[in-house]
């Protein structure tokens, strides 16, 4: 039964983290970028999140209506301003970059917020279902779960049948030889950055009603999305959709069998494991990168 | 040679600087903190200017450092000097289990399994009993010879001495086969690699140098303060201080680093103490009661790390080969 129960919770939450590993993944195969800003991105969503339900009493999840929009208009400027100009820069200066962006948005957030955690407590917020006998599932997870799968549904046939998914994916593929066929590379770029944005930004919106919000939250979750991108293959959606559902069940299983101080040191152990056995990934292409 | 005679006149023109500041307990702190981050991002430079492998965990290797010697310490009664050479070994250790995992593979893995190393060791340090855990660890005194170690210029010179060795060693560097093979493997790895070189192993070599000088570092940093907890030297934040210190002074030079640390950790201490604010409102830029004037007031000490954003941003935007990379493009 405790096998059983950490399975399940930890697929609800790696459901999560594989919408922002998604939102990374996306960004690195358009852009060849790791964003070393996208926790904090996803702080930024759990405050939307927060503020959209204590200002507005609007409900964490119809407040990500407003909040995917909001969070891909950001992504698209912050591309435009700051990202686009280092696209040929050496990979050094691209994370430098990312990681001073970072952290003027969490420490702004610091300034801004405080440093006191905030709780988004909804009226189901501690409400839980039991499937069968010793299992429950806690509500807003189930919700956060629904979502996630709807969200990467539109997402995947957004990229595969869509013109400008088509376009993104081509990008992803070969930068030069997109441009070559007319694709306007700069704004596939934009794009990706903005949906990468609105995923983390989602991403921190459903995990906010079970997890302390913090300007400073984004940190765990940022190691966590690129453990989860390097496993699925750096740049594969489908990977990353994997990989974040693996962290989840991995990281409840550590908290279950081993203690849940222990649960990340076990998830970096594994990210090391997978570069040292199969650096390319599960779902990435040998001799890449 | 010129470079090591100017290092050389540089060293002695800082040994006599305690001499002329006198008994002054801030300012000699304040210089020995420049002296610190001048040497750690000098150390951090030898892996990230030389052989182009960008390090931003080195706060794994400064953690080793300070933790070896302060648990050392805390249960026996050993010489500290031994204590740092059992530091060495730790981060040496660390860094050959990184080094084994990831030079193989290029690009952004180096980046990011350097963090992960080190928030592993962060992690460990904060769940583990023997390592003090949220609490860190505090030492009620240091001796070192039967003298004891609680005036701060044994520390100045200490610092000093790291730093003069580091620097020494990048001199050295630059003109010796490792040297060159590093830079080889920093500008074209396939070409470096079609020539003979082992690029795995002098990659290593590289962050095995660096481990060990940041590991120096850590130790004397932890017989200075005495106290130590994860917040204060295994965090990602004294990671991006250290690469930012590098960038601003100009990475892959010999002075790069100091210039950065004279720069920045002065601007750290300014913010931190609230001089800056200080002298924005008495210097009238601001009027003291005004919205901005109270906010500032309130809030600058604790905007040190936000400043330290903007300033990455505004570097990698304007400033990519740092102070000294300016002057060398005007030649």
């Amino acid at each position: 039964m405790m096998f059983l129960q950490s399975l399940l919770s930890g697929i609800l939450t790696g459901g999560v983290y594989a919408l922002a590993g998604i939102g990374m993944s996306l960004v690195f195969g358009v852009m060849n970028i790791s964003n070393f800003a996208h926790g904090d991105l996803m702080m930024l969503g759990m405050y939307l999140a927060y503020f959209a339900f204590t200002l507005l009493h609007i409900d964490p999840y119809l407040a990500l209506l407003l909040i995917i929009p909001t969070a891909f208009l950001f992504g698209f400027m912050m591309e435009k301003i700051f990202i686009n100009r280092v696209i040929n820069h050496p990979h050094q200066n691209q994370i430098l970059l990312t990681i001073g962006l970072g952290l003027i948005m969490s420490n702004t957030a610091l300034l801004a917020f405080s440093s006191d955690p905030k709780i988004l407590t909804t009226s189901y917020s501690s409400s839980a279902v039991t499937p069968l006998d010793g299992i429950s599932l806690s509500l807003p997870l189930l919700f956060s779960f629904a979502i996630t799968c709807l969200i990467t549904a539109i997402l995947y046939l957004f990229l595969s049948k869509s013109s400008t998914g088509m376009a993104l994916r081509a990008t992803s593929q070969n930068r030069e030889a997109a441009q070559l066929m007319g694709i306007n590379v700069a704004k596939m770029s934009a794009i990706a950055f903005g949906i990468g944005t609105s995923l983390a930004a989602t991403a921190g919106a459903l995990i906010a009603p079970t997890y302390y919000i913090h300007p400073l939250a984004g940190h765990s979750f940022l190691l966590k999305a690129f453990t989860i991108c390097v496993l699925g293959g750096l740049g594969s959606v489908v990977g990353a959709a994997v990989g974040g559902l693996i962290i989840g069940v991995v990281e409840s299983m550590a908290s279950t069998y081993i203690s849940s101080d222990w649960k990340d040191v076990v998830v970096f152990v594994l990210f090391l494991a997978v570069l040292l056995l199969r650096p390319e990934g599960l779902f990435g292409k040998k001799g890449g990168q | 040679m010129k470079e090591i005679a100017t290092i050389a006149i540089f060293g002695l023109l800082a040994a006599l600087l305690p001499l002329l500041i006198g008994e002054n307990p801030y300012l000699t702190g304040l210089l020995i903190t420049i002296l610190m981050m001048a040497s750690l991002s000098s150390a951090w430079n030898i892996l990230g200017g030389f052989a182009g492998q960008y390090s931003f965990g080195h706060a794994a290797y400064f953690g080793a450092g300070a933790y070896t010697t302060m648990i050392l310490l805390s249960r026996f009664t050993v010489n500290p000097l031994l204590t740092v050479l059992a530091g060495i070994g730790v981060a040496c250790m660390i860094a050959l289990l990184t080094g084994t995992i990831v030079f193989r593979l290029r690009g952004h893995y180096f980046a990011l399994a350097s963090i992960a190393v080190a928030e592993i060791v962060r992690l460990s340090v904060l769940n583990f009993e023997f390592t003090g855990g949220a609490q860190g660890i505090l030492l009620a005194d240091v001796t070192l010879w039967g003298v004891d170690l609680n005036s701060k210029n044994p520390f100045y010179y200490g610092m000093l001495v790291v730093l003069l060795c580091t620097l020494f060693l990048t001199a050295y560097l630059k003109r010796s086969k490792t040297g060159y093979y590093l830079q080889a493997i920093r500008e074209d790895q396939d070409a470096a690699a079609s020539l003979g070189i082992d690029i795995a192993r002098y990659k290593n070599r590289a962050l095995l140098m660096s481990a060990a000088l940041t590991s120096v570092t850590g130790s004397l940093y932890a017989l200075y303060i005495r106290f130590i907890d994860t917040s204060a030297v295994l965090d990602l934040r004294l990671s991006i201080e250290i690469i930012l210190t590098a960038i601003i002074g100009g990475v892959g030079t010999l002075w790069g680093a100091v210039l950065g640390a004279l720069l920045l950790v002065p601007l750290a201490e300014m913010l931190r103490s609230n001089v800056l604010g200080d002298l924005l409102v008495k210097g009238g830029f601001i009027p003291e009661t005004s919205t901005l004037g109270l906010f500032l007031k309130e809030n600058l000490a604790h905007a040190h790390v936000l400043v330290y954003g903007i300033i990455t941003v505004l570097c990698i935007l304007y400033l990519p080969k740092g102070i000294l990379g300016l002057f060398r493009r005007r030649k």
